[in-house]
């Protein structure tokens, strides 16, 4: 047992261990998840939305995934109210950088940033750390090359071709990591991430935000009718999928199958 | 074993939860019921007094409702002593923004900063979290009517009906029920007392059991707010056939 | 501290749905001109547009740190200030300014469209943190000889067209009376739509009599 080293806020405890930084991570654990997908000249992120009820107001509920600067972009994962004020340090640092060195933040510089206020919510005095871990893509500036970086509690971070974060974001990062394929166009990008986060998110279109990222171009979010036709088309290529199992092997079609987990027959 | 977790300030338990902010909104379960209903032309706020006395000052001494500047009034259920200190920040920080801008602060940032500092105190030095949820209603040129709720751990939504405090889950399946999307503030006023009648332990109400506010369109543009005076609550009850038989108790 | 009025030039002018922004071109030090395709101009949010004369140095680092300060705000909000709040805003940094040990010499013109109205705003302020709102305004000598042709011919509902007639003739005035080449005019107006560049025509000689 921890013997009351995951009391005090964030010290070692004898076989080396910060409690309250794993605990931490499992605060991000029990936020909704949040994934990442580079493309080749794009950066998509998805998110999963919990559904609003009835009475909630649609034009006011804070989204999970928010700008930086115009060219960046992040998402988190974990407790919302510790999002809001690491994002808004964040951006700060983003229009503070701009003043006095004339020129917009790298995703590189902000991403070290926001992993720096965090690493140092785990050393200091009589704070909890950050419940949250984030994804920060976007474009530096002049360049056509997209940029996908995550940080953690811990304040470690770090960068990614695909990643998620999140709830069941293991599941997750295991389908991007089979089927991740480099150099993809936007298309295929934003396929890709609505495809594995319909691994865990199993109400559909209406569960799903995405943000997508070119170069100096503004954050376009994408609308639900397109985020649905894209789930439509995934749904279907799956049945067809499972029913190629079931007749056995059928003549090849030319489009190359993409391996998924089997779906449930619950599934809309 | 979580008695290791909660027993100092707001840290994380293995499974990745703060005990401190769910205990505080355990706290805010036993205390009165707010609601607040969002109109086409207005908002109303509603809620249940639990310190009731004929000796008390009705008039001066408003335990739920509170106006926060000359756009935004709020509804509170929690410990009232907490409540206080935000009331006094939201203020403050309201009459900064006037002075810096000349305008009223938009409804979502004064929401958002009174959200930042409860989070403050979810995640600093030795302190407890705030045990205080909050209805904000209110009127920007931006959005127009708003209400919010926020809640202790610093998170905060936007609704067309919502309620807090004690039955808070009856009062929400009820304005679930009975809210019609585009309703008048008239009509919002009346769902308003019929919810609390339903989720009040007493049947009938009266006007010194209850609190009332509105915020509206005055013909010309104007937007106003009002605390109601308790002879103006006690009508809407008898419009509504919700008052308390007075010649009954006299028996 | 009184200034003398400068030979830079900065004038503004509404209309029925936009706002003119001008300044000259010339950044002088002395009698000497050092550059002549200077921007005095700087754009605070999508519709915000504000001109700056003054010493130099205080002129850029003032501005810049209230475009730095209006972009804080749109970013952490989600939306934008209103030209009137950016102005009232301005006023205040001027004003404690004023009352520090190394004051900013800066005056400004503050012109843009209300993004929830869609009106068209100008304010005037100086270096002693005064503000005023205004239907047209001018900054150093330029006022002597622009605001009485502004005082004749505006009308708050001109259009963008009229509104650039109007400038040229201020511009004419300007070249026949001012001692010194201010090198032509950067001209942008403001829109419910963003910040447009106008092209003007610099290379008009006007002889005084």
């Amino acid at each position: 047992m921890a013997s009351g080293y995951d009391r005090a806020l964030s010290v070692f405890s004898p076989d080396g261990h910060v409690f309250q930084v794993e605990y931490a991570g499992e605060a991000v654990k029990r936020g909704t998840c949040a994934v990442g997908v580079k493309g080749k000249d794009v950066v998509v992120l998805g998110c999963e939305k919990r559904s609003a009820m009835k009475l909630q107001d649609t034009r006011i509920t804070p989204s999970k995934i928010g700008l930086i600067d115009t060219h960046v972009c992040l998402a988190f994962a974990g407790l919302n109210a510790d999002a809001r004020i690491l994002v808004d340090k964040a951006r700060l640092e983003a229009q503070s950088h701009r003043l006095n060195l004339e020129d917009p933040v790298t995703i590189d510089y902000i991403t070290k940033y926001v992993a720096g206020v965090q690493q140092r919510y785990t050393q200091s005095g009589g704070v909890r750390p950050f419940g949250i871990s984030t994804l920060i893509v976007g474009f530096d500036k002049g360049s056509d090359v997209p940029r996908l970086y995550q940080t953690e509690p811990s304040g470690i971070y770090s960068a990614w071709k695909a990643n998620a974060i999140g709830r069941s974001s293991k599941t997750v990062r295991e389908f991007l990591e089979r089927n991740y394929k480099e150099d993809m166009d936007r298309e295929a990008t934003v396929r890709l991430a609505i495809k594995s986060l319909l691994e865990v998110v199993q109400t559909g279109a209406k569960n799903i935000e995405i943000a997508i990222m070119a170069p100096g171009k503004p954050l376009a979010l994408l609308p639900v009718e397109d985020i649905e036709n894209y789930v439509k088309n995934i749904e279907q290529e799956k049945q067809e999928e499972a029913a190629k199992k079931k007749t056995g092997r059928t003549p090849g079609t030319g489009t190359a199958a993409i391996l998924t987990k089997p779906q449930s027959d619950t599934e809309q | 074993m979580s008695r290791r977790y909660d027993s100092r300030t707001t840290i994380f338990s293995p499974d990745g939860r703060l005990y401190q902010v769910e205990y505080a909104l355990e706290a805010i379960s036993h205390a009165g019921t707010a609601i607040g209903i969002l109109a086409k032309d207005g908002i109303v706020l509603a809620a249940e007094r639990k310190v009731t006395s004929k000796l008390l000052e009705q008039d001066t001494s408003a335990e739920k409702l509170y106006i926060l500047n000359d756009n935004m009034i709020c509804a509170v259920a929690g410990m009232t002593a907490d409540a206080n200190i935000l009331i006094a920040f939201a203020r403050e920080t309201a009459q900064d923004y006037l002075l810096t801008y000349n305008e009223d602060i938009p409804c979502e940032q004064l929401v958002r900063r009174l959200c930042d500092l409860k989070q403050g105190y979810t995640q600093r030095g030795g302190l407890r979290p705030f045990g205080v949820s909050f209805i904000y209603a209110g009127w920007d040129p931006q959005r127009q009517f708003q209400l919010y709720l926020s809640n202790p751990s610093g998170n905060y939504g936007g609704w067309k009906a919502t309620s807090t405090g004690a039955n808070h889950a009856s009062a929400q399946s009820l304005l679930k029920q009975d809210y019609k999307e585009d309703c008048s503030l008239d009509e919002a006023c009346g769902m308003a007392v019929k919810v609390l009648s339903k989720t009040m332990d007493s049947t009938k109400l009266s006007s010194e059991k209850i609190e009332f506010a509105t915020v509206g369109q005055t013909k010309d543009g104007k937007v106003y707010h009002r605390l109601w005076s308790a002879d103006e609550i006690t009508a809407l009850l008898k419009k509504h056939d919700l008052a308390k038989d007075e010649t009954a108790e006299e028996k | 501290m009184y200034d003398a009025p400068t030979m830079e030039v900065l004038l503004g002018i509404t209309g029925k749905d936009f706002t003119l922004i001008a300044a000259s071109k010339a950044a002088m030090r002395g009698a000497t001109v050092l550059k002549a395709s200077d921007d005095k101009t700087r754009a605070l949010n999508k519709h915000t547009l504000m001109a700056f004369s003054g010493e130099a140095g205080d002129t850029v680092q003032f501005a810049e740190y209230i475009q730095a300060n209006a972009q804080l705000y749109s970013m952490r909000n989600e939306a934008d200030l209103s030209p009137s709040a950016l102005a009232n805003f301005v006023r205040g940094e001027l004003a404690s300014s004023l009352r520090s040990r190394k004051p900013y010499h800066v005056n400004l013109l503050l012109g843009g469209v209300d993004p929830i109205t869609h009106k068209s705003r100008l304010y005037w302020l100086d270096y002693l943190a005064a503000l005023a709102p205004v239907p047209y305004a001018a900054h150093g000598y330029a006022q002597y000889y622009c605001l009485s042709i502004l005082d004749k011919h505006h009308h708050p509902d001109i259009s963008l067209g009229q509104g650039i007639k109007l400038l040229n003739l201020c511009t004419d005035e300007l070249k026949r009376r001012l001692p010194i080449d201010f090198k032509g005019m950067v001209v942008k107006a403001v829109t419910k739509d963003g910040i447009i560049d106008i092209e003007f025509d610099d290379d008009k000689v006007v002889h005084a009599a």
